[in-house]
């Protein structure tokens, strides 16, 4: 499956990178986020509570930052198993400055597996792009008390099939 | 197939049950006809620790008159609202778009509160909802409010509906004079969900023109949406043959079509047009009536 | 004269308790002590296990133990197949994976609980930690030299290289008239889905040393056999029974993981152990069907004659091989010529390991292949010759009547094929329908027309080329009241010969129809058996009855001409009496019964009791035919197929019973259907099951269908003595190229030569979209 998109953010990129290099942030951000521990070698380790509607399951994962060239770009790697499954991915996001507000793109790849992938087939393209937004919807507020100010760029910010 | 341990409560009364939505709330799931909350419950995708059973509520299952407006109990079940006398004459829509859902078990047993609740993108009921700009009364200990359907569907499987509130009812306004309303749907060969729904109301001027229309598409996008670029395309206008189809074509504008094995995003654009302006077609027949 | 019962509307013994909710299946067995059984299973396609820990589901509330696929190492027997191909890779299939898993769904280990809930619950706490590898999922790839390996050991995924060659292929090269057409068919995955999932019930008894298993199977005898062999134990003390089967089509033709680690945890415990397989299960590890890919080179020349066919088949095997994996698609290549004289012929078919679900018998198993195949060849070469579809079939089809041997190498036992078409042309008034298809097309509308003419093999088959013995065992016992019992070892699961078989003995013997009471499926009360498969249930296991009948017929018909002083030879069996045809002396039914029981004057060397058995051996298969027509219309703005009208006239030989001929014919005709326009089980490119609920895997549903208008045309095989040649798969095998045949004639003003199954309306659509040929 393939995930990509853009969201525009009202902070300059020096802040938007330092902030989702910040596991305080992330955790703030990331749906349903229980856990989110640095491990030694740079990853970390996490536990999500993450679905749509009544389909929530909890996930125990690892998410990697890899190849991070601030303030510019930098991949992330994901790897989450719980009971509706697995998931297993890799993106990459890169940040562009535009008139001091930050334009981000990202794009990715995401291998379900289990029983999300056999049953919810019709749904999972959604459910991503859906979990994706409200990431971005919630990191976007930790950039500025106004939440009001970020708001997904159009058509653009949701994922290609 | 079978669901984690839960704890069951069957309320007797809508007091009782939103006391307990008030005091489980994110750890409680509600219950209505069961046909989509206890598939995901034994395919273990939904876990919820408390399950609310709203079947003994004997005082959401109406269908009933008051004012100009239709009242539905939330668990009116999808047969109840087919066979509806009341219904069949004064929203037909509704009475329709029951029809065209599952087969004569899954209407049985589903109810129209459950089923928008559940806001599947597939579901048939928000299209029917967005056409007829519904209301939808939450309930909750601490009090009521009113939801317009537009603010309602909040995204997949996403509702306005807090932790804790209980969808009760269902107000819907009965068909103006020179009015006609049509559900049209592609259904899935294997769920028999809706590929692409299309629920138009439409109000034709004593003239013939196109006084107002609203139009609910469901299946299309991650919610269900009103068709706005359609409906502005067509309101104070002559409905001819030609316009509709212009019209129509702008049936999933600013929409991401969902893709899946059945329909590609693409094909499920071009469908949506299709349904919308059959839709369309069919509702101006039945107001030229 | 006697209740005439053969050939007529006979209502279905088996159905008054169906209907009405009181038959028993596997799930319905209430055993005191019952363990259950719940199995964890790979969510990866490919992968290795590096470790399974337990601890968590093991002090889960009920548990009794936890098995994994080191447990049963050594100590249960691998997963048998039966298919003798020269030189079939066989890889271990053992009951619960060992170190690595090759398919979603795999069992990887399993809970025994005091319920299943509990059962279910453990089973979710059991950690399996993975290192997931690449997976083998397309079959393009599977064949390169750079694919991941799904066994390897086996150094490359093909399990086997079979060739066909037939015919005289130089003289189809000298012909300069000989043109050549290209075309890649794909005959979709498909899940056979019965209506009652896989179950077994194993009841091992340590005093006694027994085992009793109830299976939801359509062998009960050889899986006795199976299990026997798989848990060590001594045959004679194996039971296998069962019960009320609800469908299977083809797929419970098996020897499951599951009923092998039923009868281990059974014989662990001493206790009854229930399993019963969810529909989610049911989608994922029970058996697939079709899954092929075939390459064509079909040679023709300029009048319609088609005077060569090459054929290379991939066949998607799985992961590994249940029973009769490998050797399902070999039928394809058998079979391949269809009901046409082709000159010449080469198949090769390889047989590829994928991480996938195995594949195996589905209704028609290999032969809906090739039917598919000769049938989309015929009316692409009339497309390319802009000729008629009946015109090029009956240019192909062999004069009727003559012995032939197809350069296949099979010959037919009967042949008709101009009948049946005929009669179909007629039945659907065919002239007519493409009058009207002409003046639709005008108005933008678009109708199409598909013909199949079908020939298929069954009635499974003389023991010499089936795997495990193409014999079937009958006995029938008159009991002292003068009733009768007829025990088959077949093992029908809704196709009726509960009905059909008592049919034949009623008749036979001259006594009501419901004096005889029909038993299968019990392997202590069934002396041998092979099982219901490959439309052979009436012909083979209908003979064998039919054929113990005679004997019972000649025994009685001594007692009685004994008793009466006449001779045997002159007695006849009717209206519940044995007599002279002139009826000058003549004994009741229940006397001569009472003669053989109480044997008081039995004639010298007569044994006392009235039970005899017969093992019939068939001397060739059979080859019932038909011809159909289907009628559909594509809806010029979503592509959308609807079924119109169908037309079928079918030759199964002698008819017993119309009504369970039409049944039959009509649920095969849903199922072909179905495969050509909405089922497809799908992979994705990960290998993860995605049609894995029936939200998504499309089963064809009544209000999809249309009403069938059915024939027959009755030719008797001389293969056996009842003239029955077999039903159970000619629908699904005949219609499926008759509809993908109607709707690319439909399609013909937009220029359509092909599209693969199923025809999917955005398919369709996207043809449509392209906008009318030029040239058409």
């Amino acid at each position: 499956m393939k995930i990509e998109g853009s969201w525009k953010l009202a902070a300059p990129r020096e802040t938007v990178f330092r902030q989702l290099m910040d596991p305080r942030f992330l955790a703030r951000s990331l749906p349903g986020c229980e856990k989110l521990d640095p491990l030694p070698d740079g990853s970390y380790q996490a536990t999500l509570k993450i679905g749509v509607g009544a389909m929530k399951g909890t996930y125990q994962g690892r998410v990697e930052i890899v190849d991070a060239l601030p303030p510019e770009s930098f991949r992330i790697k994901v790897e989450g198993k719980g009971a509706g499954g697995f998931v297993k991915g890799e993106g990459k996001i890169s940040l562009t400055a535009e008139n001091g507000e930050t334009l981000l793109n990202y794009t990715g790849e995401a291998q379900v597996g289990g029983v999300i992938a056999s049953v919810g087939q019709r749904m999972i393209q959604a459910a991503a792009r859906q979990i994706v937004d409200q990431f971005f919807a919630a990191f976007s507020r930790t950039l500025l008390p106004s939440p009001a100010s970020s708001t997904p760029s159009g058509g653009a910010g949701s994922p290609a099939s | 197939m079978i669901p984690e341990p839960f704890e069951y409560h069957a309320p007797h009364s809508l007091a009782e049950a939103t006391r307990l939505a008030s005091e489980l709330g994110e750890q409680a799931k509600l219950l209505a006809g069961g046909h989509s909350l206890l598939p995901m419950m034994k395919l273990r995708l939904a876990a919820p620790r408390h399950v609310i059973d709203l079947g003994h509520l004997q005082e959401l299952r109406y269908i009933r008159e008051a004012e100009e407006k239709i009242e539905i109990g939330a668990l009116a079940t999808h047969f109840q609202i087919e066979s509806s006398a009341l219904l069949n004459e004064k929203c037909p829509l509704l009475a329709d778009t029951a029809r065209e859902i599952g087969d004569p078990q899954v209407r049985n047993r589903g109810t129209l509160g459950g089923s928008l609740a559940h806001a599947d993108p597939a579901g048939d009921w928000p299209a029917a909802m967005l056409a007829l700009d519904a209301e939808l009364q939450a309930v909750s200990a601490q009090g009521e409010r009113w939801i317009a359907a537009r603010d309602f569907f909040v995204g997949l499987m996403s509702t306005a509906l807090a932790p804790g509130e209980i969808l009760a009812t269902i107000r819907v306004p009965t068909l103006p004079a020179r009015s006609g309303d049509a559900y049209f749907k592609f259904r899935h060969p294997a769920s028999g969900f809706a590929v692409v729904g299309a629920a138009v109301r439409v109000k034709l001027s004593e003239a013939g023109h196109i006084e107002q229309v609203a139009i609910g598409v469901t299946g299309v996008g991650a919610k269900a949406y009103r068709a706005a670029d359609v409906e502005r395309e067509l309101v104070g206008k002559s409905p001819t043959a030609r316009r509709l189809v212009e019209a129509a074509a702008h049936a999933a504008d600013g929409v991401e079509p969902n893709a899946d094995l059945f329909a590609s995003a693409e094909y499920r654009h071009h469908l949506a047009a299709v349904y919308v302006r059959q839709a369309l077609e069919r509702a101006l027949e039945k107001a030229r009536a | 004269m006697s209740v005439k019962l053969l050939g007529e509307r006979i209502k279905r013994k088996e159905d008054p308790r169906l209907i009405q909710g009181r038959g028993h299946y596997v799930d319905d067995l209430p055993l005191c002590n019952m363990l259950y059984l719940a199995f964890v299973r790979s969510p990866h396609a490919h992968a290795q296990i590096k470790s399974i820990q337990l601890e968590e589901a093991r002090k889960m509330p009920g548990v009794g133990a936890i098995y994994t696929g080191k447990d049963l190492d050594g100590r249960l027997g691998l997963i048998p197949c039966a298919a003798g191909i020269e030189g079939l890779k066989i890889p271990d299939h053992p009951c619960l994976a060992l170190g690595r898993v090759r398919y979603v769904g795999e069992p990887v280990a399993v809970v025994v609980a005091n319920n299943r809930y509990q059962a279910a619950d453990a089973a979710a706490k059991v950690e399996v930690d993975y290192n997931a590898l690449p997976a083998v999922v397309d079959m393009d790839r599977a064949v390169a030299p750079s694919s991941p390996l799904v066994h390897e050991s086996l150094g490359d995924n093909m399990a086997f290289v079979a060739k066909l060659e037939g015919g005289d292929w130089k003289a189809v090269e000298a012909d300069a008239s000989v043109k050549v057409l290209k075309q890649r068919l794909v005959n979709q995955r498909l899940a056979p889905l019965s209506m009652e999932t896989r179950g077994v019930v194993a009841s091992y008894s340590p005093g006694e040393d027994t085992l009793t298993v109830w299976s939801s199977t359509q062998i009960p005898h050889l899986l006795k056999t199976q299990l026997a062999v798989m848990t060590g134990t001594d045959e004679a003390r194996v039971r296998v029974i069962a019960p009320e089967v609800g469908g299977a089509f083809g797929s419970k033709l098996n020897v499951y993981a599951e009923e092998g680690v039923a009868c281990f945890v059974s014989r662990q415990f001493g206790q009854p152990v229930k399993w019963i397989e969810s529909r989610r299960e049911n989608l994922m590890a029970t058996i697939h069907g079709r899954d092929q890919i075939d390459d064509l080179e079909i040679y023709y020349r300029p009048d319609g004659k088609v005077v060569g066919l090459k054929c290379r088949i991939l066949a998607d095997l799985g992961a590994y091989h249940q029973l009769l994996t490998p050797a399902i698609p070999t039928l394809t290549a058998l079979m391949i010529l269809g009901s046409y004289n082709i000159p010449a012929v080469f198949v090769e078919t390889k047989g590829l390991f994928t991480n996938k679900m195995a594949t195996d018998a589905y209704r028609g198993a290999g032969r809906p292949e090739a039917t598919y195949i000769i049938e989309r060849v015929m009316d692409l070469v009339a497309l390319e010759l802009k000729l008629d579809p009946v015109e090029i079939r009956l240019k192909n089809f062999p004069p009727p009547g003559k012995d032939i041997v197809l350069a296949t190498g099979v010959s037919y036992d009967t042949d008709n094929y101009q009948k049946t078409l005929k009669k179909v042309l007629t039945l659907s008034s065919y002239k007519k329908l493409r009058r009207e298809q002409a003046r639709l097309r005008k108005k933008g509308k678009y109708l199409g027309i598909g013909l199949s003419t079908y020939v298929e093999i069954c009635a499974m088959g003389p023991s010499s080329r089936m795997p495990a013995g193409g014999w079937e065992s009958g006995t029938v016992r008159v009991e002292p009241t003068g009733k009768v019992t007829v025990l088959s070892g077949t093992s029908p699961h809704g196709q009726g010969e509960e009905t059909s078989f008592a049919q034949i003995v009623a008749e036979e013997l001259g006594v009501p129809y419901d004096d005889v009471t029909v038993y299968h499926g019990d392997t202590n009360q069934v002396p041998m058996g092979i099982g219901t498969f490959g439309s052979r249930t009436t012909a083979v296991g209908g003979t064998a009855i039919y054929l113990a009948t005679q004997r019972i017929k000649r025994k009685m018909a001594r007692l009685a001409a004994h008793k009466l002083g006449v001779k045997p030879g002159e007695m006849v069996f009717r209206d519940g009496k044995v007599e002279r045809e002139d009826g000058s002396k003549s004994m009741k039914f229940a006397e001569v019964v009472g003669e053989a029981y109480f044997a008081k004057q039995l004639p010298s060397g007569v044994e006392p009791g009235l039970v005899e058995n017969f093992v019939f051996e068939p001397p060739n298969y059979t080859y019932p035919f038909g011809a159909h027509v289907a009628v559909v219309e594509v809806d010029g703005e979503t592509g959308e197929v609807s079924l119109r009208n169908y037309y079928a006239v079918d030759d199964c030989g002698r008819i017993l019973n119309p009504m369970l001929v039409d049944g039959q014919i009509h649920g095969g005709l849903a199922q072909g259907i179905g495969q050509a326009l909405w089922e497809e089980h799908v992979y994705d490119e990960n290998g993860q099951l995605l049609t894995g609920t029936l939200m998504d895997c499309a089963v064809p549903k009544a209000h999809q269908l249309c009403w069938f208008e059915t024939a027959n045309t009755e030719t008797r095989t001389p293969v056996n003595p009842l003239g029955v040649k077999g039903v159970g798969e000619a629908g699904t095998i005949g219609s499926t190229p008759a509809i993908v045949n109607a709707v690319i004639d439909a399609l013909q003003p937009f220029g359509a030569r092909h599209l693969d199954m199923p025809l999917k309306p955005e398919k369709v659509w996207r043809i449509l979209k392209q906008g009318p040929a030029q040239a058409a």
